[in-house]
């Protein structure tokens, strides 16, 4: 019988499940003072609505052996689409929820055999508002969160921004049939595969410039316009980055606009965020969002509700960053351990389940040593081996 | 501090070199007597680990170095996300498909189907073969794949020729090419994304030495 977990399932001990609580009762406290509302998509899912209409490669989900072609949620922006254009279509939007829990992913192992990788994730969909408002509420949001987490100066928070529309305004001017491999070029930040496709040179000198084009928001966007000319898409992301701007500065988030910057799930169309700290050794990639008003518009009749945004929170890895390292310190114990009941009388049993619902009432933990102790050095002896907050010796 | 992770052997003195026209000195590396794996450069902004050839996109992969310099094979076999950033040019070698020099065969497309071919590089030839349309058994191995046609266990090998003296030595043709490799400066694309400049001087200085060379 195997005495490990699956490869890539979690298998967590008390510290890092208390962690994880700490950081998700945080979160979820900084949602409902948004005005967020809690929802709890399934686990399972039909595989259609989880590659979201082509937005999650197939290879990205974990499916299930039945019936129906099923997969565990990879994320859960589909899943809450889904409901929310389904079993919420007549509740009045703005629609504000939030949804926490374990996400599943595939991945192909070096070896060439698939690998899973589990995640916990906390995070918010703001449906129904089409307008850059809600791009503003949700990098505020997202920034009020950075807070309450508790990240520190020495993480170095850099939010990096980008937009599915300016990629495309950028590369409108293209030849049709190269468009998409200058995408995938700029995207996998690849400046040889952008160098052999065949493009006119002061095509090839533009695209190679920009994928070097990122930094702070004002100058960015003062060389977008340069290329673009002034259009309405850059005047939006500029006074939806201005917006947010005082708030970032006060957190200490840097604003890192990359034009060429876009998530690893292609489910998003307008603007695009993730949230990177400096860990002890790299990188360290602690929320990742955007809009995705088509993945609504899949689920949604009316074409004037398909709005949607959201970001998604990793929890494990805020916890790991926020702990130093890896967990690699954890113990398996409880910060706070309760008080251990000891009994010595061979009949004490009754007398200590008294004394542990009388502790219990006074809101104090505490727990049961369940079989008779010889003495009162032997159970001080269990308590101290147990890291235990105290004793009650009954006698 | 940036880390540069460089593949033992034999781009590492090329690597070191290219990385002394970017203003990081790793010579240290080149000292016979080294036996560190994290060597510091003399300037203090940088440091190189020392890994086997196919570990380099692994560490970059996983951002514990912002950058690396690998053969393209390695890139090509492993498929990690990691972002190719500059032709050094030196390691010139091809990937290549050798035969016994008595098989007979003269290309790839004459081996028969569903013979066995042995190779350290098994996803290089599986999307070789799978384009040619002809279904092989692949058999990994982790070196000396000559001896795979010498012995018997396979028809063909598929594995990396520089001159070719190995393969004559022991009796082997190569009858195809899959790709021409040379090194490549790669680097971690959340990294170069989040970079405040500090990376793309080193890889602008990087591919400069590069063009000079040419």
């Amino acid at each position: 019988m195997a005495l490990q977990p699956a490869a890539g399932a979690r298998d967590l001990n008390p510290v890092q499940v208390g962690g994880n609580r700490r950081l998700r009762e945080r979160l979820a406290e900084v949602y409902r003072l948004w005005g967020y509302e809690e929802v709890a998509p399934p686990s399972v899912e039909r595989l259609d609505t989880l590659q979201a209409g082509g937005g999650i490669a197939d290879q990205d989900v974990v499916r299930l052996a039945a019936e129906e072609p099923l997969g565990l949620r990879p994320e859960f922006t589909a899943s809450i689409a889904r409901a929310a254009s389904t079993r919420m279509a007549s509740r009045p939007r703005p629609l504000r929820l939030w949804a926490e829990g374990p996400t599943f992913r595939a991945f192909m192992g070096d070896a060439g055999g698939q690998r899973i990788s589990e995640q916990l994730q906390s995070g918010v969909e703001l449906l129904g508002v089409s307008t850059a408002a809600a791009d503003v509420e949700l990098i505020r949001l997202l920034l009020a969160c950075t807070e309450t987490i508790g990240l520190e100066p020495c993480h170095e928070p850099q939010l990096l921004v980008g937009h599915h529309g300016l990629l495309s305004a950028l590369l409108q001017r293209l030849p049709d049939q190269h468009r998409t491999a200058c995408r995938r070029a700029l995207t996998g930040f690849d400046p040889l595969a952008l160098a052999a496709i065949p493009l006119e040179q002061a095509e090839q000198a533009q695209l190679q410039a920009l994928l070097r084009l990122r930094g702070a928001p004002a100058r960015v966007l003062m060389e977008l316009e340069q290329h673009l000319g002034a259009s309405p898409l850059l005047t939006e992301l500029a006074t939806t980055l201005e917006l947010v701007r005082p708030a970032a500065e006060r957190l200490g988030v840097q604003l890192q606009l990359d034009p060429s910057f876009q998530p690893h799930f292609d489910l998003y169309d307008g603007i695009v965020l993730k949230l990177v700290c400096r860990g002890a050794a790299a990188p360290v990639d602690v929320a990742s969002g955007g809009r995705y008003d088509a993945l609504v518009g899949r689920f949604c009749t009316d074409a004037a509700l398909a709005a949607g945004v959201g970001f998604a929170f990793s929890i494990e890895d805020i916890r790991e960053l926020l702990s130093g390292n890896a967990g690699s310190k954890d113990t398996g114990r409880l910060v706070e351990r309760p008080l251990l009941v000891a009994y010595g009388q061979p009949d004490g049993l009754a007398a200590a389940l008294e004394r542990l619902g009388g502790l219990h009432a006074q809101g104090r933990a505490a727990e049961l040593h369940p079989e008779p102790i010889g003495s009162q050095r032997e159970a001080e002896a269990v308590a101290f081996s147990r890291d235990s907050q105290g004793l009650e010796w009954l006698g | 501090m940036i880390t540069v992770a460089l593949a033992k052997g034999a781009l590492l003195k090329d690597s070191v070199r290219c990385l002394a026209a970017a203003g990081l000195d790793f010579a240290a590396l080149l000292d016979s007597d080294n036996r560190q794996l994290m060597v510091p450069s003399p300037c203090g902004t940088a440091r190189a680990l020392l890994v086997r050839n196919a570990d380099v996109p692994v560490y970059v992969a996983y951002g514990q170095a912002q950058l690396g310099i690998v053969g393209e094979d390695v890139l090509r076999e492993h498929q990690l996300p990691v972002a190719p950033l500059v032709d050094l040019g030196f390691g010139g070698c091809r990937m290549a498909v050798a035969v016994k020099a008595s098989s007979g065969y003269r290309r790839a497309a004459d081996l028969p189907a569903h013979c066995r071919v042995a190779s350290k590089f098994v996803r290089c030839a599986e999307t070789f073969f799978n384009q040619l349309d002809l279904p092989v058994e692949l058999i990994h191995l982790t070196g000396s794949v000559e001896l795979g046609p010498i012995t018997g266990m396979s028809e063909a090998i598929v594995d990396l020729v520089a001159t070719g003296r190995t393969l004559r030595d022991n009796g082997l043709v190569a009858i195809e090419d899959l790709f021409h490799s040379t090194a490549r400066l790669i680097g971690h694309p959340l990294a170069l994304r989040l970079d405040q400049g500090q990376l793309q001087t080193i890889i602008d200085r990087v591919a400069a030495a590069r063009v000079e060379a040419r």
